[in-house]
C-alpha cells in the first residue's frame, strides 16, 4: 500500500519541481546545487569561527594537518563546542515557544480569546505544583500555573519541576551525573558562556552540559509546551484527516499554517471559521475557506481540529509552487527564507506575524496575542483578498492525498487501552496493557520516529521504509513532527495500515482500535513520548533504559532535532540517526556519543544512514534490551 | 524464560512425546495399522482441517508429525509463538489418535475422550441461538475442590458447556457436580493431551456448521474465534506443555484465564488470582453476555442445580 503511495507522491512532487522550472521559480535543488560539495570541514565539525582570531579549521585526521586552532582547542574541543551550541539552540526554539505558551496561559480569561479548555489538566498541574485549587476561579490558579511555569525559566535555585514526572531510577541517573537541569534559560546561557573563546576545553565536559541542556528542553521547555497548550486549546483526542498537497482546493481560498507556536494557528482557526471571514470568502468568488498545515504547527491544529495536513518540511515550497495558495501564513522555526522570493513568482502571500521571525520580502503583520482574533482576523483577510489574484494558468495540484487518524495524546493512548482492561483484574486508565504487550512479547517493543526532512535523504523515503519495518516485525511506532506527516502521507496513519504490521502488533491495533503508527502532534509534543515511556518504565519498576524502546530521527536537519536527540539519550533512550551529525572529525566525541554514553545514561546514538540496516539496527537492540531484562 | 520460549519448549516436548510414542505404536503394530476417532466422518479433525489431510493409518501419522516440527519456527513473535501453539494442539491429537489405535476403549466413564459427530451435531442449535452461551475448558488443578466445584457450577447454571481436563475432574466429582452431556458438564480425560478433544469439537464445529474447506486453517481459526464463543480456564501451576496449548486455544481465538501469574497478555491470557471473580473475569474476556431472563431452561435440566442460585420466574 504505502509503496505505491509513495511512489504516486513522489511523481506527484517531481511534476511540481518540473513546473518549477517552467514557471522560473527556484527550490532548494536549486540552491543545493549551487552549493555544490559541501565543506567537509563544517561537515565534520572541525571548523570553529567563536572568536576573532579565527576562523579555523584543524584537520579531521589525527596528526595530520592542523591539529589545532589558533588559541590550542582541538578538534575534540571544537566538535564538541560546535555540538553544544546545536543544543543550545535547539533547546532555545522549544523553550522560546513554550514560554510564549505559558504567557498565553498568564493571560488567559473567561471572556478572553484564549481560555481554559482542559481543566481537568490544568487541576492536574495545580496539585502536581501544589497550587491551592480550593475555593478558587479556575482562572485564579491557571494564572497561578502560569506563573510559577515562567519561573522555570529563570528561576534562581532547584531543578526543574516536571523533572520528578520521570521514573525514580532515571532521577537517580540525573543526580549521580549532575545533569539536572535548573533553569531553562540558565542552561542555553551556561552553554553559551563555556563554549567562548577560552573556557571549556574538554569535549566530555561539553557533552555533559550538553545533556543537562537538552534536559531543559525535554523536560523543561518541550514539557511546558505541550502541558499549556493542551490546558488552552484542548487535549487532542482521535480525529480523521487527510494529509498531501491534495488537500488543496481549486474552488476554495486556500491558507497554509506553517511554523509553530499554536497561540498563531488557533486563532486563525477560530477566524477563519467566522461568518465573517465565509462570507468574504464567498465574496470574492471562492467556496469556502480551506486551512492546510504544514510541519508543526499542521501537527498541532490536526490533533486539536483535524485540520488537513498539506506536507511536511521538504515541501513548503512545493505548497507554494501549486500556484493555488492564497497565503501562506508563518510564525517561527523551519520557515526557509526563499518562501519570499518564491512567493513573488505567484500569486501567494507570504506573511509573517511574529517578531522572532521576520523575513526579507515577507508580508509582515504582527500577529497579537493581547487582541488575538482581531489580529487573526486581519490576516485571514488578507488571504481573503488574495484569491482575487490567483491566476488560474498557473494552478497545478497534484492530486495526491492520503487518510489518517490522528490525535493520539498520552491520554488518548490510555482512553484506548482500557478497550482491553478486564474490569474484574485491573482498574481503567493505566498503562498496563502497553506494559503487558510489550512484557509478554507481543509487541517486541516501542519506537519513536521523530525529525524532520533533508536533500541529503530521498523525501520521506527513510522515515517510510523504517516505519514499515519495524511495524512488520511487531514494534508499535509513535510518531512526531514531519516524520508524523509523512506517515499520513503514506497511509501508515490508518487503521488500515495494520495489514502492514506483523500479527502482534496487528492483533494489538485490532484490539484496541488504533493505527500501528501514532500521531503524537509536533516536535514539543516529544513529551508526550517521554511521558508515556516514563510510565511504563514505572509500572515495570525500572527505568527507561532497561526497556525496549528507541528513538529515530531518519532525515532530521533541524538544531531541535539535535537538541531532542541528545535528551532522549539523556533520558535513557537509544537513539538513532539517519543523517550524519558534524561530529566525525574528533573520534573522541563520536566515541562519548555513541559508545561512552552508555555508561552514564544507559542509552546511546547511533549513526547509520541505510534506512534499512538503521531498521535492523533497531530491531537487534530492542532484543538486546528485551534479553536484559530477561522478557 | 520469556513467554514465547516457554511456548517453544512446550511444544517441542509435545512434538517429542507424539515422535516417541508414533515409533512405539509402529513398532508394535506395524505402519498399516488403522487410526481412527470413533464416530466421525471428519478422520483426526484438527489435522483434516489444518490440512485437508485425512489420515487412516500409523504409517501416515508419521507425516503429520512432519507438519508438527515445520509449525515450530522458534522466532520471537507472535505469529510463531501461535503456530508453536497450534504445532502442541496438532502434536496433542497425534497423542491421542494412538491412544485410540492402540487401544479400543481408552477412556472409561468419567471421561469421556474423543466427542463423537453425532453429540456435536445436537450442540449445533443450543450455540447457534444462544441457548449455550459459552464453552468453558477447565484444566488443571484448584487449590481445592470447594473451589473447582463452585466455578463449573456456576458455569452449569448459567447454560455454559464446561469440559474438564486434568486433576479438576477428580475436584469436580468430590465437590458434588452433576456431570454428563445433557448437564453440560462433560470430563474429557486426565492428561493434557486430552483437552485437545474439545478443540476437535470447534474445529468440526467450523466444518460442519460453518463449511470451511479443509485445509484452510486461516478461516477455520477465523470461525473459530468469531463463532465459537471458547475460553479456557487453566489453574494450577502451568508446566511448559499448558502453556503452549493455551497459545494454541488463543490461536483459535480462546483467552486463557489462569489462578497462575504470567505475562499478561490483555483479553487473550489474563491472571485472575480471586476464584471469585474468575467466572465474570472469563465471560468478559470472551466477550459473553448472560441474560438470566432470557436463558429458556429445561425442566430436566434446571433440575440438576440443586443448591444453585436459579430464580423461580427464570
Ligand atoms: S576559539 Fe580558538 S579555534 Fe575557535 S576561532 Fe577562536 S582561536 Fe580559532
Ligand atoms: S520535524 Fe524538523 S523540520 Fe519538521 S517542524 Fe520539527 S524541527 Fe522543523
Amino acid at each position: 500500500m504505502s509503496d505505491q503511495f509513495i511512489s504516486i507522491y513522489q511523481s506527484g512532487e517531481e511534476q511540481l519541481l518540473e513546473k518549477a522550472v517552467k514557471d522560473g521559480a527556484e527550490t532548494m535543488w536549486d540552491r543545493k546545487a549551487a552549493q555544490k560539495t559541501p565543506c567537509g570541514f563544517g561537515e565534520k565539525g572541525v571548523c570553529c569561527r567563536i572568536c576573532a582570531m579565527g576562523p579555523c579549521r584543524v584537520s579531521p585526521v589525527a596528526g595530520k594537518g592542523a591539529q589545532k586552532g589558533i588559541c590550542g582547542a582541538t578538534a575534540d574541543v571544537i566538535v564538541a563546542r560546535n555540538y553544544a551550541r546545536m543544543v543550545a539552540a535547539g533547546t532555545a526554539a522549544h523553550s522560546d515557544h513554550a514560554r510564549d505558551i505559558a504567557h498565553i496561559l498568564h493571560m488567559a480569561s473567561r471572556d478572553g480569546n484564549y481560555k481554559v479548555r482542559d481543566e481537568k489538566k490544568l487541576m492536574s498541574l495545580a496539585k502536581e505544583w501544589g497550587v491551592n485549587t480550593e475555593n478558587r476561579d479556575i482562572y485564579e490558579i491557571a494564572h497561578e500555573v502560569a506563573e510559577i511555569a515562567l519561573n522555570e525559566f529563570g528561576k534562581p535555585f532547584g531543578t526543574l519541576k516536571f523533572l520528578e514526572r520521570a521514573p525514580e531510577l532515571r532521577q537517580k541517573v540525573w543526580e549521580d551525573l549532575q545533569i539536572k537541569p535548573r533553569a531553562i534559560d540558565r542552561e542555553i546561557a551556561t552553554i553559551l558562556h563555556s563554549t567562548h573563546v577560552g573556557c571549556t576545553g574538554d569535549a566530555e565536559s561539553l557533552v555533559h552540559m550538553s545533556m543537562r541542556t537538552s534536559l531543559a528542553d525535554g523536560w523543561g521547555g518541550s514539557m511546558i509546551g505541550t502541558e499549556f497548550s493542551d490546558i488552552i486549546f484542548g487535549t487532542p483526542v482521535p480525529r480523521e484527516t487527510e494529509a498531501n498537497l491534495g488537500v488543496l482546493d481549486e474552488k476554495q481560498v486556500n491558507i497554509i499554517l506553517h511554523g509553530h507556536e499554536p497561540s498563531l494557528s488557533e486563532m486563525i482557526v477560530m477566524a477563519s471559521l467566522d461568518p465573517e471571514m465565509q462570507k468574504l470568502a464567498k465574496e470574492v468568488g471562492a467556496e469556502g475557506i480551506n486551512l492546510a498545515g504544514m510541519c508543526c504547527t499542521g501537527n498541532e491544529v490536526t490533533m486539536r481540529h483535524g485540520v488537513k495536513i498539506a506536507g511536511n518540511f521538504y515541501q513548503q515550497e512545493m505548497a507554494i509552487l501549486t500556484g493555488a495558495v492564497e497565503a501562506i501564513i508563518v510564525d517561527v522555526q523551519c520557515i526557509f527564507p526563499a518562501l519570499a522570493k518564491l512567493s513573488d513568482c505567484y500569486h501567494t502571500k507570504f506573511i509573517t506575524t511574529s517578531p522572532k521571525a521576520k523575513i526579507t520580502g515577507a508580508t509582515h503583520i504582527e500577529f497579537h496575542e493581547d487582541n488575538a482574533m482581531e489580529s487573526a482576523k486581519n490576516i485571514v483577510k488578507e488571504a481573503i483578498e488574495n484569491f482575487k489574484n490567483r491566476k488560474n494558468e498557473k494552478v497545478f495540484i497534484p492530486e495526491i492525498k492520503s487518510n489518517a487518524v490522528v490525535g493520539y495524546s498520552v491520554e488518548a493512548v490510555i482512553k484506548q487501552l482500557d478497550k482491553v482492561v478486564n474490569p474484574h483484574i485491573d482498574p481503567m486508565g493505566t498503562v498496563k496493557p502497553l506494559a503487558d504487550v510489550i512484557k509478554a512479547g507481543v509487541l517486541r517493543g516501542a519506537v519513536g520516529i521523530v525529525g524532520c526532512n533533508n536533500p541529503k535523504s530521498k523525501h520521506d523515503y527513510s522515515h517510510i521504509e523504517i516505519m514499515k519495518k519495524l511495524i512488520a516485525n511487531d514494534v508499535i511506532v509513535v510518531t512526531t513532527g514531519c516524520a508524523a506527516q509523512a506517515a499520513a502521507k503514506a497511509g501508515l496513519l490508518t487503521k488500515d495500515a495494520r495489514k502492514l504490521a506483523g500479527q502482534g502488533l496487528a492483533t494489538v491495533c485490532e484490539l484496541v482500535d488504533i493505527p500501528p503508527v501514532l500521531h503524537m502532534g509536533s516536535c514539543v509534543d516529544i513529551s508526550r513520548i517521554l511521558t508515556i515511556v516514563g510510565e511504563v518504565a514505572k509500572h515495570l519498576g525500572i527505568d527507561n533504559s532497561d526497556l525496549p524502546v528507541a528513538g529515530i530521527a531518519p532525515e532530521w536537519m533541524s538544531e531541535k532535532a539535535v537538541a531532542i536527540a541528545t535528551y532522549v539519550i539523556s533520558s535513557g533512550i537509544d537513539t538513532f540517526l539517519g543523517i550524519t551529525p558534524p561530529v566525525t572529525g574528533s573520534d573522541e566525541v563520536v566515541d562519548i556519543l555513541t559508545n561512552r554514553v552508555e555508561n552514564m545514561t544507559g542509552a546511546k546514538f547511533f549513526i547509520e544512514e541505510d534506512p534499512h540496516a538503521l531498521a535492523d539496527k533497531v530491531l537487534g537492540r530492542i532484543e538486546e534490551k528485551r534479553q536484559k531484562l530477561g522478557i | 524464560m520469556n513467554l514465547f520460549q516457554t511456548i517453544f519448549t512446550g511444544s517441542n516436548q509435545a512434538v517429542s512425546a507424539a515422535e516417541g510414542l508414533l515409533k512405539q505404536a509402529i513398532e508394535q503394530k506395524g505402519r498399516d495399522h488403522k487410526v481412527a476417532f470413533p464416530d466421525t466422518a471428519y478422520a483426526l479433525p484438527v489435522i483434516y482441517a489444518a490440512t485437508g489431510i485425512k489420515i487412516t493409518t500409523l504409517g501416515e501419522l508419521e507425516g503429520a508429525i512432519g507438519i508438527v516440527k515445520s509449525l515450530i519456527v522458534e522466532e520471537l513473535q507472535l505469529t510463531q509463538a501461535l503456530n508453536a501453539g497450534l504445532a502442541t494442539a496438532v502434536a496433542a491429537e497425534i497423542i491421542e489418535a494412538i491412544k485410540y489405535a492402540m487401544n479400543e476403549t481408552p477412556y472409561e466413564a468419567p471421561c469421556a475422550g474423543h466427542i463423537t459427530d453425532p453429540i456435536i451435531r445436537s450442540l449445533g442449535v443450543p450455540l447457534v441461538t444462544g441457548d449455550i452461551p459459552g464453552v468453558a475448558v477447565v484444566l488443571g488443578e484448584c487449590p481445592d475442590s470447594a473451589t473447582a466445584a463452585k466455578v463449573i457450577k456456576d458455569y452449569q447454571s448459567k447454560g455454559l458447556l464446561t469440559f474438564l481436563v486434568g486433576k479438576v475432574i477428580d475436584q469436580a466429582i468430590e465437590g458434588n457436580v452433576k456431570m454428563g452431556l445433557e448437564l453440560r458438564v462433560i470430563p474429557l480425560g486426565y492428561d493434557v493431551t486430552s483437552v485437545i478433544h474439545v478443540v476437535s469439537v470447534a474445529i468440526r464445529a467450523s466444518l460442519i456448521f460453518g463449511a470451511v474447506e479443509p485445509g484452510k486453517l486461516d478461516k477455520h481459526m477465523e470461525y473459530t474465534k468469531n463463532r465459537v464463543p471458547a475460553f479456557v480456564n487453566a489453574f494450577g501451576p502451568l508446566s511448559e506443555l499448558v502453556v503452549s496449548a493455551g497459545a494454541g486455544a488463543i490461536a483459535l481465538g480462546f483467552p486463557v484465564i489462569t489462578d497462575q501469574v504470567v505475562p499478561e497478555v490483555p483479553t487473550l491470557l489474563l491472571t485472575q488470582k480471586d476464584y471469585d471473580k474468575v467466572v465474570a473475569t472469563s465471560l468478559e474476556a470472551r466477550g459473553i453476555k448472560i441474560k438470566i431472563t432470557e436463558l429458556p431452561i429445561p425442566v430436566a435440566f434446571a433440575a440438576a442445580f440443586e443448591g444453585e442460585r436459579i430464580r423461580k420466574d427464570d
